[in-house]
């Protein structure tokens, strides 16, 4: 487990060194390619699903644990899914940025970002103590 | 190039490396799979980027130790919380630095861009997955990824179009 958090610190080191140079943003492609017809960042959208895609099987070939089953999914779980999911692209592209820009913009000294980040990791603790316990009593 | 050779007394260009959208692209996706595949990113599946997620388990591990609350950690993080999200801090200060990009600038409307945070972040543990990791989870053969990540895109697409028609009126 000391493994995964020591990975995870290197990998987040690389590409966060990455996201900076490159001003990566995993809505700004489609909201680019909608404003300017830019494809900067839509192709790096389109690479990461495309590599990620061949990567998986390519991984576990070579001796990665293999994906797991995911089974199928139940409607109720689609439905909030889908709800997190339109949250997110609509507010990010309110906010002027994914996540992982986000936290790229902040440490390039972006003021709006850390006050997006206290905000960001608040939430954090508001769903699991508001908002989760919320959604399991409204749903049937 | 040109810059450093238009203005002779400027201050000389650094040295930067420069990395296009579709470099970052492929170097996220492979550290993504290799972290999940090879380093124990895992369980649950297809967990090796999430801002939000991994954001999530180091504030709520972190919670649990000084506050001894019972805050949701993913089963990844339970006995050393995932560091991707100071890694990222980290990897983008020191490109920052070193290119000259790094410069302090005033939030200039703090209060929306907190919402925003706690309002994205909220769709996102809902949802089970940040923007990154939606697709990562759609590239590995979750169903229910594809569909968050579809519900993404058209999120995008409406906030777009929205910003389009407040900006042109």
């Amino acid at each position: 487990m000391t493994v995964a958090a020591i990975a995870s610190l290197v990998g987040g080191i690389v590409i966060g060194f990455v996201g900076q140079r490159s001003r990566m943003c995993f809505v700004g492609g489609i909201r680019d390619w909608i404003l300017v017809r830019d494809t900067f960042l839509l192709k790096g959208l389109v690479a990461f699903g495309l590599v990620a895609w061949i990567a998986f099987p390519l991984s576990s070939l070579v001796g990665g644990a293999p994906v797991g089953e995911f089974g199928r999914p139940d409607m109720t779980a689609l439905f909030l899914t889908a709800a997190g999911g339109l949250g997110v692209g609509y507010v990010s592209v309110l906010a002027n940025g994914c996540p992982f820009r986000q936290h790229v913009l902040a440490a390039q000294g972006a003021g709006s970002s850390f006050v997006y980040l206290a905000g960001f990791f608040s939430g954090a603790i508001v769903f699991h103590t508001i908002a989760s316990p919320a959604i399991l009593t409204i749903l049937p | 190039m040109t810059e450093s050779e238009s203005e002779p007394g400027a201050v000389k260009q650094r040295r930067t490396t420069r990395v296009t959208g579709l470099q970052a692209g492929v170097i996220l996706a492979l550290v993504a799979v290799a972290a999940g595949a090879f380093f124990e990113v895992r369980p649950p599946e297809a967990y090796g980027i999430c801002m939000a997620c991994h954001g999530r388990d180091l504030i709520n591990w972190s919670a649990n130790r000084l506050a001894e609350s019972r805050l949701t950690v993913a089963p990844a993080s339970l006995v050393f919380p995932l560091l991707t999200v100071v890694g990222v801090l980290i990897g983008a200060w020191i490109a920052a630095v070193a290119s000259g990009e790094f410069r302090w600038r005033r939030p200039r409307k703090p209060l929306k861009n907190f919402v925003y945070g706690m309002l994205v972040m909220n769709a996102a543990l809902l949802a089970a997955g940040c923007s990154i990791r939606l697709l990562l989870r759609t590239s590995a053969g979750d169903m229910l990824g594809a569909a968050g990540f579809t519900a993404m895109a058209i999120g995008v697409v409406l906030a777009t179009f929205w910003l389009r028609r407040r900006a042109l009126q």
